[in-house]
């Protein structure tokens, strides 16, 4: 098998990258019961508004230096967060499923539009945030960057990981996801649940958001779409498994990576790769319907 | 003067059209859609064929997701399941064996429309095991996985594009001035279809759809079979689905793979919320007003743009967010949708002068 | 009745009132004006390089008009986004022609051009996009469609004659093809698949997924198969990233860029990685030298909106730029002889000889049985981060 570690290690970088932004989805469904399709639209606000401190002409006091810019965007994230929370989610609590996605695609396709009225679609060149320069692993040639970005990833997944087992407002928020009326009787605020979940969920995005922005050095208003990317990842995870989307998201990854590098070729199919995760999808979702790691819900009359 | 409708009869109960004014209205209407095609240009009619075919489309997914409570992300990909599968057995399914022929228009549209049946049946097996959230994740790989094999088997699809023969109904060329002759086979179809889903919930198969989606396991204990019932859903609701891709196919001439994005499905699920989930009324007024959604912000952006003159500028980015804004607007403000402002309407008039 | 059912009555009315009075003729219509309708991409998919070609061709439209139009005449653009969805494209091309009763059409992407094709034959409507598809210069399927610039198919062609002259013995060269999956990435498939065939090239086909953040599995695949030339077609924002993943894999190879990866934002995008890399373009550089490019830098200074070597603007504004020449030369020389009608256009353009579209792309020539513009341009490449030329104007041997 030639290729077989760089094409490992390629694999675990996209990997650790799905799984910072599928984090967003399962966070946001574990405490609130929602499915975000504008995950993706969230990274974006995040990454243009880093984007405009940095390197958009015009704009007061430019250039800020990254840690400014990027806490100045998360902030933006938070408030955005709980924006979205207040105005758009909690008047549908209680309303059916598919109310509560097509909201979420809605506001997907509104933050879009506002994005590209004020930065357009064109393709701007991202400034790097990490020195990229050529390191060799194992043998496998790679670049800073991605080095950082996977040491970022981890280090956010652990750090989440930590929160929701010991920290008191993650504890809360793990009692609003598996009862909300226990939660509210024991005096949790689910309000603020909620505002939380969305908040840490736009945060993470925007951190993932950053991350592909500097890997790809360029960025446009599609690459909102990543959004879609990463349903393989939490089906495959479990949709309310943190663990699950970590594993899932380095599961898609190694399957991208590999099926790109060999199957393609071997089997004719160009492209494969593109559509694998999606039937991967399905196969699991008829063997094991909640995933990995998901909790299996019973249903009582 | 009495305030409000009241029956004496079981039969009065039951009619579809309730009062001597519905029957009025619907004379009227039957009127306007006769006249329209004198009157109309062809980029009225056109917008007119477009309601109809998105208004059968949107029946069909109605019917599995507001009246089955099973929630489907793939049917753009259903649309072009029909589009392709029409197109294939017009023509080029015989050219790909050395003939020449054809199976006729309406037998192809029908066959079209039985084969993404199947499709959708197969991709609704998930919905066995899955509901919410997991089966509407389902149905978006459904989606992503017959856009992919629709763009990577060009022998059958023709990769780019595919060109359709012109459309033959009984020895006429549909297809010359098209926008007028169309109107003509797409309405009375439009107008089939609504009747045929109206009386479906008529029946004990549609009350049986409406009570899996109130509550599955209560309708599975009252003796529905789950299983057969949910399948059935998405069969029927992928038939319309499919036919109305047939149609768009030979309407259109040319079908190329983009039409069928996930966009597409994004529009489709649009056009029954806005209209209205549950209501067969509601998905015709949904894909109306998501068809001329666009159109309408164009002419008002014309209006505007000797006062603002940069609204042009600003023009397509304010028609991307208004789809986006009138989705979550109807969401919090009016769930039920256009049916039932319509609803609240007809009975300010009825309660009058009771209303409240 | 509830407040809201109310409040949507209300705007429903408004609407329908507005769109009602839309329909008389737009604002702006004198009489001798000369319709012309747009279908832009300005939001979805496509639209960073939409963009910058709707500017180019409503630039033009200004500069000329600005000059005294066509004998006294104005252009009247009338142009909307369709954000790369067909159906609104279809809406957009029925409302031009039956209520703004245009006599030719701008278009933009594969999928708008092509379901458009039929139609525009019906209507005698002449038809330029940016899809360079080679199908389209086949009269008998697409009538009224003019190609101006190089088609893939050809752009392919001159990159593998390139890639034959540089060897001598052309058994055993080895080309990967690294293209977006999509009918836009596979159009010149063919053509490699026909000259690897008859002069012994090796060749190695890898897709790039639509919407990928990383291709490093997908050159490690390239890497493995070790060839002399890997040819790209693709937008420019994957193509960076596919030359950004080679230099770290350190895959040691010539790219060649055909037009839609070949422009600034490839240089911008990529940096240092995009140094030495080859580009097939069949339009002129901001940089270049030629008559068009000094007119669009008096045009925009004129406006104040800078130069074509802006970011926002660039090779593809002067493809919509060039593209609009030559429907203007149609429209023009119909004028000249009498009424201006979409037919009429069209055997204007069929009569064209040698246009010269002021030195962006090659003359234009084209015929009653070859709706192709150009079939040669030169080869630039990459030097000190900007495209130079490394050769004259190569024409396609066919």
């Amino acid at each position: 098998m030639p290729n077989f570690l760089p094409l490992l290690i390629t694999g675990l970088m996209n990997g650790a990258i799905y799984a910072l932004v599928a984090l967003g989805f399962v966070l946001i469904y574990k405490a609130t019961d929602v499915i975000n399709f504008a995950q993706g639209e969230l990274l974006l606000v995040g990454v243009y508004v880093t984007f405009a401190l940095v390197a958009e002409t015009g704009f007061p006091l430019r250039p800020w230096p990254w840690p400014l810019a990027i806490a100045a965007a998360l902030a933006v994230a938070v408030g955005l967060g709980v924006l979205i929370e207040r105005l758009v989610l909690r008047p549908l609590i209680g309303e059916p499923i598919i109310s509560v996605i097509m909201v979420t695609i809605g506001l997907s396709q509104l933050l879009r539009a506002i994005v590209a009225a004020f930065f357009g679609t064109s393709q701007r060149a991202f400034p790097p945030i990490f020195p990229s320069h050529v390191i060799e692993l194992f043998g496998t040639r790679i670049t800073a960057d991605r080095l950082w970005a996977l040491g970022i990833a981890g280090l956010l997944l652990l750090l989440l990981s930590l929160f929701f087992r010991f920290s008191t407002t993650g504890i809360a928020m793990r009692a609003a996801a598996d009862d909300q009326q226990a939660a509210l009787s024991m005096g949790i605020s689910i309000k603020r649940v909620f505002a939380i979940a969305w908040s840490i969920a736009a945060v993470v995005a925007t951190i993932g958001g950053l991350l592909v922005a500097n890997n790809n050095g360029g960025i446009n208003t599609s690459l909102g779409n990543i959004g879609l990317l990463v349903f393989p990842v939490v089906i495959l995870g479990g949709l309310d498994s943190i663990p699950g989307a970590i594993i899932g998201g380095i599961i898609i990854g190694m399957i991208e990576s590999f099926s790109a590098g060999y199957l393609n070729v071997k089997l004719g199919l160009e492209g494969l790769e593109s559509v694998l995760p999606y039937v991967l999808l399905i196969i699991i979702l008829m063997i094991r319907p909640y995933g990995l790691f998901g909790r299996e819900i019973i249903e009582r009359v | 003067m009495q305030s409000g409708v009241f029956h004496t009869t079981y039969g009065k109960d039951m009619a579809l059209q309730q009062s001597s004014w519905q029957k009025w209205r619907l004379g009227l209407v039957l009127a306007a859609l006769l006249i329209f095609p004198f009157v109309a240009d062809n980029s009225q009619l056109y917008l007119a064929n477009t309601i109809a075919i998105a208004a059968i489309g949107a029946i069909g997914l109605n019917i599995l997701v507001g009246f089955t409570g099973q929630i489907s992300l793939g049917q753009g990909a259903f649309l072009g399941v029909g589009a392709y599968a029409s197109a294939l057995f017009t023509g080029r399914l015989f050219e790909l064996f050395g003939g020449t022929g054809g199976t006729p228009f309406l037998v192809s549209i029908l066959l079209a429309a039985l084969f993404t049946a199947l499709v959708g049946t197969l991709f609704g097996l998930p919905s066995l095991r899955l509901k919410g959230l997991y089966l509407a994740i389902a149905t978006l790989a459904a989606q992503q996985i017959i856009i992919w094999i629709i763009t990577h088997t060009p022998k059958l699809t023709g990769g780019e594009s595919f060109s359709l023969r012109p459309t033959l109904l009984f020895g006429l060329n549909m297809n010359q001035n098209g926008d007028f002759r169309f109107y003509w086979l797409l309405i009375p179809i439009a107008i089939l279809v609504t009747l045929a889903a109206t009386n479906l919930f008529r029946t004990r198969v549609g009350r049986s759809f409406v009570a899996v989606r109130d509550r599955d396991i209560a309708a599975e204990v009252m003796g529905i079979n789950l299983f057969r019932t949910k399948l059935l859903a998405f069969a029927v609701s992928s038939f319309f689905v499919g036919l109305a891709g047939a149609l768009l196919a030979h309407y259109r001439l040319v079908i190329s793979p983009d039409r069928f994005e996930i966009g597409t499905s994004i529009s489709f699920l649009a056009m029954i919320i806005i209209g209205g989930m549950g209501s067969i009324a509601g998905s015709i007024y949904g894909a109306a007003f998501i068809t001329l959604l666009p159109a309408l912000i164009e002419s008002l952006g014309r209006q505007v743009s000797n006062i603002y003159p940069n609204i042009d500028t600003m023009l397509p980015y304010i028609q991307q967010g208004a789809f986006g804004l009138v989705i979550i607007l109807f969401l919090i403000f009016e769930p039920e949708g256009l049916a039932k402002v319509w609803h609240n309407i007809k009975n300010y008039f009825n309660l009058w002068p009771f209303s409240y | 009745m509830q407040r809201l059912s109310r409040w949507i009555l209300i705007t429903m009315i408004v609407g329908v009132l507005a769109a009602c009075g839309a329909e008389t003729p737009a604002s702006g219509g004198a009489a001798g004006d000369i319709k012309v309708g747009a279908i832009f991409d300005l939001t979805g998919a496509t639209s960073d390089v939409g963009v910058p070609y709707a500017n180019g061709v409503k630039a033009y439209v200004e500069w000329i008009n600005g000059k005294g139009g066509i004998n006294g005449r104005k252009i009247d653009l009338i142009s909307q986004d369709y954000a790369y969805k067909v159906e609104n494209a279809e809406r957009l091309y029925s409302q031009y022609v039956s209520q703004d009763k245009v006599v030719a059409i701008i278009g933009w992407g594969t999928g708008d051009t092509e379901a458009l094709r039929q139609k525009i034959a019906t209507d005698k409507l002449p038809f330029m996009s940016a899809s360079l598809s080679e199908q389209l210069t086949n009269v008998a399927e697409a009538p009224y469609n003019f190609v101006v610039g190089v088609n893939y198919s050809d752009q392919m062609r001159i990159a593998l004659q390139y890639i034959l002259e540089q060897k001598s013995n052309a058994t055993g060269i080895k080309v990967a093809f690294l293209y977006n999956d999509s009918p836009f990435g596979k159009s010149p498939e063919s053509a490699l698949d026909t000259i690897a065939a008859a002069s012994g090239m090796e060749t190695l086909k890898v897709a790039m997924p639509r919407g990928a953040t990383d291709l490093t599995a997908q050159i490690q695949q390239v890497q493995a198969f070790a060839p002399d030339y890997v040819v790209v077609q693709n937008t420019a924002g994957p193509a960076s990233l596919a030359l950004k993943n080679a230099a770290t894999v350190g895959l040691k190879t010539q790219f060649v860029m055909l037009n839609f990866a070949a422009n600034e934002i490839l240089v911008n995008t990529a940096g240092p990685a995009a140094e030495g890399a080859i580009g097939i373009i069949p339009y002129a550089p901001p940089a270049a030298d030629v008559a068009a490019v000094k007119d669009i830098n008096e045009y925009l200074a004129g406006k104040g909106q800078g130069s074509i070597s802006d970011n926002d603007k660039g090779l593809v504004f002067s493809q919509g730029w060039a593209t609009m020449a030559v429907m203007t030369e149609g429209i023009k020389r119909a004028a000249a002889k009498g009424t201006v009608t979409g037919e009429t256009i069209r055997v204007e353009l069929e009569g064209l000889q040698n246009f010269d579209t002021g030195g962006i792309t090659a003359p234009i020539t084209f015929g009653a049985s070859d709706h192709q513009g150009a079939v040669a341009t030169k080869i630039y490449q990459v030097k000190g981060g900007t495209w130079t030329a490394i050769s004259d104007v190569v024409e396609v041997k066919k």
